[in-house]
């Protein structure tokens, strides 16, 4: 059943061994074009941290404290875009409520290439709301290209600044663990978002609310109701039925017939 | 008003976490000054990992890469301190690409301190046994140029000195490689799997931190690594197997005593919050209703 | 001349041929392009590297103005500079392989990198003591769980109690690697959606065009 399988995919001109992974992102292509050229948007539903961001932002205000709230250290990386859109959300409550917003950059090398992009966005949240003047490039440091330097940096700034809440979403990796325990330290309200995956259970410990993996995508696709993110959410949604679909249904074939046919297709 | 009697069980619930910091600090401190010797049993993953370092035969050419920083080789150092003991007493040759620009610290901290006197014990040198091409694979892109253009895309090593002449004039291609041996903190370099096994279906084998250590398991049920080392634990195990016992199992005491540590603290948590905080919780939910 | 550079459909036009000098070879059997391929990807690594001298003028910027400013911690920002410029003039004039210069990397930059991960384990242990209460049945089967693998983990509990390991092992291959899986597959599909918004123009911000998202 394999050697059908093999010579089904055996497509001429197509690396061996491949031909499926392009078909699946040929799909996404399609898909993708498809869901971000539709007038409806897709709908999800609100996610839970939105409020927790909320609770924060407030809280911060009342004790009269600043916000920190970083968006990761890797460069165009899909959880950093989509974190992205809660820097702006986040932006604009502080530009609102004259609450200071401090948003530590870097991390990597690439980091270079994203803090401009959060920049132009905090800048534009502070213009929108009339308020340029508080908008103050010191409070988004470019601290290092190094993972630990600009761990130091950001701990650094959590000790010295005591803000009442920190909001860590996009790409952070095992560095999120130290802040979310020192931020716990200094006593503000910790909201991360786990994609990396390896750290995401010792971050749930640390944190007060933690957004799993496509959680953070979708709370930052439901702040923007950008056609493109939306669409990048359901993609993915369809992509995890279809996933579940083929595991269900090889499991079955497999425990009736004896047959790994949905294995060998996933192999080729 | 007089001073309020110790309760154990809110002690228990409240506690300082400094308290944990401390405790932790003299479990972990004490081993490592006094051995306790504790037994440690050898995982069916360290067994495997074993299994592929056998596969290989001397003069073999193994593609040593180190994608890892300095703060990680602190936990995969038993690891690879065996790893390449056993290499070098099997007389594998070797070409060293780092991944991190951390990297040239691991240079003088492994070979230069670790390994001088087991190289010249079995008379291991550089560029006969060994080459170190320095910060030679950052990213997929260089892996790729490596793997489908060596002789193209690498000419010297970290030093500048020429690489002609050696064993390296052996490899076209990532089909020439015998083996990869990765060392890494994290997702590693991808270009290794992607470029070089997927492609050619060289062998490869890789020792992982801990926690990166799940995802890498995937990779391994997946058949695209073939050997895997499961970070201190895992070294350590390997020094047992490889007869050459190290900083890996001087540190397994500190390992079981921390890991049983916190096990206790859960447990104490577990009991001030039954025996205490739910209780309060509780009431103060009750004088709030009335 | 500028408009060229500064024209969105030029910026998409090379970022397409890009996407394809990187994803032809990889999928297709079309050996005529591996020899650009290989030469663009060496390109793009080379020149990622030069943003490293804008981060050193901008860290050089910040800190002067902070030093200057005597803002909070700016005697922090003395001692970055001074090691910065110490760093950055020996590897210019003795080179990264001169024992001095090896010297400020083992004596400074390595032990506090593995300083800052190493604290790692301690902010981890809190949290685990912290975080692990049975307050619901899923949070005791959670509790069970961990504990499970703790014991696992702990070497001297293999060596005596061997009959545990079949749990745990259960536990982390089986459960958290089918987990991983299931990230992996939501991660990797977002970031090729990431890729479709990129090559199609919806997502410009990444050259510099915020706010001017194509339709």
């Amino acid at each position: 059943m394999i050697t059908i399988v093999e010579s089904l995919f055996h497509i001429p001109g197509v690396v061996s061994g491949r031909a499926l992974g392009l078909i699946l992102i040929i799909g996404i292509f399609i898909l993708g074009i498809y869901y971000m050229r539709r007038r409806k948007l897709p709908y999800i539903r609100r996610v839970a941290a939105i409020d927790a961001i909320d609770e924060a932002l407030g809280r911060s205000t009342e004790m009269g404290r600043p916000i920190l709230c970083s968006y990761g250290r890797g460069g165009f990386a899909y959880s950093v875009i989509a974190a992205m859109s809660v820097l702006g959300h986040v932006a604009r409550i502080a530009a609102e409520t004259d609450t200071r917003l401090l948003v530590p950059t870097g991390g990597s090398h690439t980091g270079y290439l994203t803090r401009e992009l959060a920049v132009d966005i905090v800048r534009s949240q502070y213009q929108m709301a009339g308020k340029p003047e508080m908008f103050n490039m010191d409070d988004m440091p470019f601290l290092s290209g190094e993972q630990y330097s600009f761990t130091a940096g950001y701990i650094g700034m959590l000790v010295r600044e005591r803000p009442g809440a920190v909001i860590m979403t996009g790409g952070h990796s095992s560095e999120a663990m130290n802040i979310a325990e020192m931020s716990n330290l200094v006593g503000a309200l910790t909201i991360t978002s786990g994609t990396y995956v390896s750290n995401m259970a010792a971050l749930a410990c640390a944190s007060d609310y933690i957004m799993l993996v496509d959680e953070q995508p979708a709370a930052g696709a439901y702040l923007s109701r950008d056609p493109e993110q939306l669409a990048t959410i359901r993609v993915i949604d369809i992509y995890k039925i279809l996933s579940l679909v083929l595991i269900v249904v090889g499991l079955i074939i497999l425990n009736a017939t004896g047959n790994d046919f949905i294995r060998g297709l996933l192999a080729s | 008003m007089g001073k309020e009697d110790f309760n154990l069980l809110k002690w228990m619930a409240t506690y300082d976490k400094r308290w944990t910091y401390l405790l932790l600090f003299i479990l972990v401190l004490l081993p490592m000054i006094y051995p306790i010797g504790m037994p440690i049993s050898v995982s069916e993953l360290t067994k495997e990992y074993y299994e592929q370092l056998e596969t290989l035969e001397e003069g073999d050419i193994v593609l040593d890469s180190w994608s890892t920083e300095y703060s990680g080789y602190m936990e995969l150092k038993p690891g690879m301190i065996s790893s390449h003991k056993y290499f070098i007493k099997n007389g594998i040759k070797l070409f060293i690409c780092l991944g991190h620009p951390e990297g040239l610290a691991l240079v003088q901290a492994l070979l230069d301190e670790e390994l001088k006197s087991y190289m010249e014990k079995y008379d291991y040198t550089y560029g006969e046994d060994y080459i170190i091409l320095g910060t030679a694979l950052p990213n997929q892109a260089a892996t790729l140029a490596m793997a489908t253009d060596f002789q193209g895309s690498v000419k010297v090593d970290w030093k500048g000195d020429s690489i002609q002449g050696t064993f390296l004039d052996r490899i076209e291609t990532g089909a020439d490689i015998d083996m990869i041996s990765d060392y890494t903190t994290g997702a590693g370099n991808p270009g290794l799997i992607n470029h070089i096994v997927l492609t050619f279906g060289t062998p490869m084998i890789q020792n992982q931190i801990g926690v990166s250590l799940p995802g890498s398991l995937a990779n391994k049920d997946a058949g695209l690594i073939t050997g895997l080392l499961a970070s201190t634990r895992g070294g350590s195990e390997l020094e047992l197997l490889v007869n050459e016992p190290g900083p890996g199992l001087i540190a397994m005491d500190a390992f079981t005593l921390g890991h049983y540590l916190l096990i206790i603290f859960i447990v104490i948590g577990n009991i001030g919050y039954f025996g205490w905080a739910k209780r309060v919780s509780e009431e103060r939910e009750r004088t709030t209703i009335r | 001349m500028s408009w060229f550079f500064k024209s969105k459909q030029v910026n998409l036009a090379i970022l397409v041929a890009s996407f394809m000098m990187g994803f032809v070879p990889y999928f297709l059997e079309v050996p005529q392009v591996y020899g650009f391929a290989n030469t663009l990807t060496m390109v793009s690594a080379v020149v990622g590297q030069f943003a490293i001298v804008i981060a050193i003028y901008s860290q050089y910027r910040r800190s002067l103005r902070f030093i200057s400013e005597r803002r909070k911690g700016w005697v922090y920002n003395i001692y970055l500079l001074v090691l910065m410029s110490v760093m950055i003039l020996m590897g210019f004039l003795v080179g990264e392989h001169h024992a001095s210069y090896m010297w400020l990397v083992n004596s400074i930059v390595a032990p506090c990198s593995s300083v800052v991960y190493g604290i790692l384990a301690f902010y981890m242990f809190s949290a685990g003591a912290r975080a692990f209460r049975a307050r619901s049945l899923k949070a005791a089967l959670l509790i069970i769980a961990g504990i499970t693998v703790l014991l696992y983990q702990a070497p001297l509990t293999g060596a005596y109690f061997p009959g545990i390991s079949p749990y745990a092992v259960f536990l982390t291959e089986k459960v958290g690697m089918s987990l991983n899986r299931m990230f992996s597959i939501a991660i990797i599909t977002g970031a090729i959606m990431l890729n479709v918004r990129m090559l199609t123009g919806r997502e410009l911000a990444f050259m510099g065009f915020v706010g001017e998202e194509g339709s």
